[in-house]
């Protein structure tokens, strides 16, 4: 049983004018130890899936079918004061903007001596202690004196691994991780992936990183979920995906990145994805990306939407049209 | 067309000296902006200076994409800024078409400006919320005397044409776009004054990375047609990489590397900037742990703010 | 080459591979993207505001008292057929009744139509010291925050003295320096020490304002300041602007009654609620109908012009955004 098992989950967002389905049918398992990527633009539910499975959903948003199964519990079903326990202690969130998750008339060592003594029972001098070797533990120096600052003395980088101490405090079986490098700068970024990447074997946690950037999860994951309004539109391991993309989406997602190390860059043209996202609140009857799809023709695309089906061994594809089957050159859109 | 906007009739404008025929287009040298840090209760005295800017020298020549990448605090926005005068440089020349532009004022400087253009980064902060689009791309002319009316309208709606809009957008308002449609605004009412250089601060970094391949492609686009120069201002190096000739890499105000994009992407002098290079995420598993041991070379030059 | 000209060529028969994707896009995204982050971004500004408005009940029922407020005390006296102003002793001290609604008072005359006159009066007082506040307020702050540097220092300094004095005496002060109390001469007492604030806070939405992309990109064309001020910054504070009218007005409406209680309304025969109040307090033990219902009109007005801008604030508030 993996530790982690997503089910078909379902959360709707009711509105004035209908229902905006956020995570339209959502799957996936995630082993022990293991790093999960799901990537995608914003819009399509990625951050909506993590806030379900955490149930941080707010009402009138709910939850609406599902199961989220976390180490044999079923989580869609718990009472409040009982999912509180689990955040923090068997699983771990850091959000995007360091600058806005820390609460600025708090000092830090208030702010997480408060969640180790709320799951761990510690006494005031166990839980300050455990502060500064957490503090330390994402390398900031000066931990016992930086314990006492308020968060408008850090950086952004150093708020983020503060977010990243907190959130590993109680020793989470799962960490995850919103965007947690997008409002951060470069080198920064890669300071804190590094980071996550060396407290994940250290602690043996599961991880989940959502961003809209490859490249951060070219680096991080083991396995990648690429989603596109409120659905999985392709999964496999990072190699794999990155080396035959199927889906023309992800196709895309890749053609539309800047190399680094592209020949001629200067000259070429980036691949754009024309359109955009289809309206959340009435999900068409279809394929959801056939509007802007390159492969979509007269077929089935426009009235029957695709099913996830295994393509190969662990890699999953919802399309028609995936990579490996195309036997006829690009149509244009008609 | 002889009625558009007045462009075609003006007379040469900002007459550049005899020897500055061949100068490249624009030409920065020992630019600095100082910030003082004031402090004191009643009476404020300045106690030190924050160096934003701090003696940076650089040129950009016609129809030329330089690409000023650093990270945030680098002072690459700033320096932006300072070349189009926005900000008053605390010292240093910005030569733009062989005329000195520091100590420009008022008239001589609104004339120099409608050849010289900026886009934003924040495609919702940078158009006015209550004015039209048509009326937020057609003000350089309207603020210039430029035209009349219904040139300007003209324009405005053969600008949303080159970008790509169906001219009867005119009349809608900023908040019916999404972040890429507004960016496409933006360059068009920085193209409406007909400029020759278009500071671009970080004009793509808020948006999805879909939408900033079709506005780089459009920026492309632009550059090949009008003939434009760009001061491409940036944080991601690949993007920067993809839209520039020459690149000079900031760090804490100065640049500390500078040259034909190939040559500084592909044999970084400097250690900052391979360390920059180290850092940028690139979409292939396989080179992850190689860059992984890059990073922890350079894991000294890049110490934290604090 | 000039822009039309450029335009043409390329018109001429370029492939414009851009033009594509690009006029897809257009044609092909009218609605906007809902996607589960996106805010219903579709609804103009103001139309979405006022959805929002009409949905806070407690905001609603305000608007319609103080809607059905202002009928009354333009409509009744202008369809009754009650003189306000003969006296007739045979009816005084009339309770409320079918024909008087209101009752009368000591001279008989009717309570009902010279509410509704005094209400003309004190809502008229209550308008103008309003806009007098919001002019005054909005050109010193706006002043302040446009300028910014030493002015703005030394404009908020001399503010934050001013904040020190005490509204009502001041009020009074005015009012004796006039000599008389007329219309006029009540507005400038009542906006004399109360536009402070709005000063305050109209600088701090210039100020918060001026940082947008969009003045700096109008400074990048060349606008002059003026440019700048009235069509960049003045109209975006127009939200702002409302929801202090609404504040202000219970402020100067309850301020000209005090004055009045206390003797220094305006002069008869014209009458506000306020003096309608003093002249009623004498009797208040035998007719208490004299004082209780002015001084329950100058509460209608207030709870109601209270209510609204609550309404309005929550209404054009961003972040009260629901999914």
């Amino acid at each position: 049983m993996a530790l982690l098992e997503v089910d078909d989950l379902r959360t709707y967002f009711p509105t004035r004018e209908g229902e905006v389905h956020a995570v339209d049918g959502v799957s996936f398992k995630l082993e022990e130890r293991k790093t999960l990527g799901i990537v995608g633009e914003s819009g399509c539910g990625k951050s909506v899936t993590a806030l379900s499975i955490m149930g941080l959903i707010q009402t009138p948003g709910r939850v609406v079918s599902g199961s989220v199964h976390f180490d044999g519990k079923e989580l869609t079903n718990l009472k409040r004061r009982e999912i509180e326990d689990i955040r923090g202690l068997e699983i771990g969130m850091i959000f995007q903007d360091p600058m806005t998750s820390l609460n600025p008339t708090l000092t830090i060592g208030t702010q997480i001596t408060e969640t180790l003594r709320r799951h761990l029972d510690l006494s005031r001098k166990e839980a300050r202690k455990r502060a500064v070797d957490l503090l330390e533990e994402v390398h900031i120096p000066n931990a016992s004196r930086r314990l006492d600052d308020y968060p408008h003395r850090y950086s952004g980088g150093m708020r983020q691994r503060v977010m990243i101490a907190m959130a590993i405090s109680c020793n989470p079986k799962l960490l995850i991780a919103d965007e947690p490098t997008t409002a951060l700068d470069v080198t920064v970024q890669a300071g804190v992936l590094d980071l996550l990447e060396e407290l994940r074997q250290e602690h043996a946690m599961a991880m989940i990183i959502i961003t809209h950037n490859m490249g951060v999860v070219a680096e991080t994951a083991d396995d990648i979920a690429v989603m596109y309004a409120g659905q999985i539109v392709e999964q496999a391991t990072a190699l794999d995906l990155f080396d035959r993309p199927e889906h023309p989406y992800t196709e895309a997602l890749l053609g539309a990145l800047p190399k680094l190390d592209e020949p001629d860059a200067r000259n070429a043209r980036l691949a754009s994805i024309p359109g955009r996202p289809p309206d959340l609140l009435s999900p068409p009857e279809a394929c959801r990306f056939a509007p802007r799809c390159k492969y979509a023709g007269t077929d089935d695309c426009a009235t029957v939407p695709p099913e996830l089906r295994e393509i190969r061994s662990g890699h999953w594809v919802r399309s028609a049209h995936p990579a490996s089957e195309r036997a006829r050159e690009p149509v244009a859109v008609s | 067309m002889s009625e558009q906007a007045g462009v075609t009739s003006e007379p040469e404008a900002a007459q550049p000296e005899p020897s500055a025929a061949d100068e490249p287009l624009l030409v920065v040298k020992n630019l600095k902006k100082y910030f003082p840090v004031k402090s004191g209760i009643l009476i404020e005295h300045t106690v030190d200076y924050v160096k934003a800017v701090d003696d940076v020298s650089f040129e950009v020549g016609a129809g030329e994409t330089l690409g000023l990448v650093g990270e945030s605090g680098s002072g690459k926005s700033t320096t932006g800024y300072c070349v189009l005068q926005l900000l008053k440089p605390t010292s240093g020349s910005v030569r733009f078409r062989g005329q000195e532009l520091t100590g420009l004022k008022h008239e001589k400087l609104r004339e120099v400006r409608r050849e010289l253009q900026i886009v934003f980064q924040d495609p919702y902060a940078s158009l006015n919320p209550r004015m039209t689009v048509g009326d937020i791309i057609a003000e350089p002319l309207v603020v210039n005397h430029l035209g009349t009316r219904k040139t300007r309208r003209k324009t405005a709606e053969q600008l949303l044409d080159v970008v790509g809009f169906s001219p009867d957008f005119v009349n809608r308002y900023p908040h019916e776009f999404s972040g890429g449609q507004r960016q496409r605004i933006g360059i068009a009412r920085a193209l409406a004054l007909n400029p020759r250089l278009i500071v671009c601060d970080e004009p793509v970094s808020a948006l999805d990375v879909s939408i900033q391949a079709q506005i780089l492609n459009l920026l492309k686009d632009l550059q090949h047609e009008f003939q434009l120069s760009y001061l491409f201002i940036a944080h991601d190096l690949a993007v920067v990489r993809g839209m520039s000739d020459r690149i000079a890499v900031m760090n804490l105000g100065k640049i500390v590397e500078q040259g034909p994009a190939d040559s500084v992407y592909g044999s970084p002098e400097v250690e900052y900037t391979q360390a920059l290079l180290a850092a940028v995420p690139v979409a292939d598993p396989r080179k992850m742990r190689i860059r992984r041991e890059e990073r922890r070379k350079h894991k000294h030059v890049l110490a934290e703010p604090v | 080459m000039a822009i039309d000209e450029r335009l043409a060529a390329e018109r001429a028969g370029k492939q414009r591979q851009a033009s594509f994707e690009l006029a897809l896009e257009a044609t092909a995204g009218d609605g906007g993207a809902r996607g589960a982050g996106a805010a219903l971004q579709r609804a103009s500004l103001w139309r979405d505001a006022l959805q929002r408005f009409r949905a806070n009940r407690a905001a609603v029922i305000a608007a319609i008292a103080f809607l059905v407020l202002l009928a009354f005390v333009i409509f009744v006296p202008w369809l009754s057929h009650e003189d306000p102003y003969a006296v007739d002793f045979s009816q005084a001290y009339q309770n409320p009744s079918w024909a008087h609604p209101f009752g009368t008072d000591e001279f008989g005359r009717d309570l009902f139509v010279r509410v509704a006159l005094g209400g003309r009066v004190s809502i008229a007082i209550g308008f103008a010291a309003t806009f007098a506040i919001m002019g005054v307020g909005i050109t010193y702050g706006s002043i302040s925050g446009f300028i910014g540097g030493k002015l703005d220092n030394g404009m908020m300094r001399f503010l934050d003295a001013l904040y020190g004095l005490p509204y009502l005496p001041f009020a009074i002060l005015t009012l004796a320096i006039f000599g008389t109390v007329n219309f006029w001469t009540m507005v400038v007492a009542l906006t004399i020490a109360s536009w402070f604030t709005t000063a305050r806070v109209m600088r701090g939405q210039i100020i918060t304002l001026k940082e947008n992309d969009y003045v700096r990109a109008a400074h990048a064309v060349g606008a002059r300041w003026y440019r700048v001020l009235f069509r960049h910054l003045l109209p975006n504070t127009l939200g702002v602007i409302i929801i202090f009218v609404f504040l202000e007005l219970p402020g100067v409406v309850l301020g000209e009654a005090f004055l009045s209680f206390i003797g220094l309304g305006i002069n008869p025969p014209k009458a506000s609620w306020g003096t309608l109040a003093q002249d009623g307090y004498g009797a208040y033990q035998t007719h208490p109908y004299l004082i209780v219902i002015p001084s329950l009109m100058i509460a209608w007005l207030i709870l109601s012009a209270f209510f609204v801008a609550d309404g309005l604030r929550d209404a054009l508030d961003p972040r009260a955004r629901e999914f």
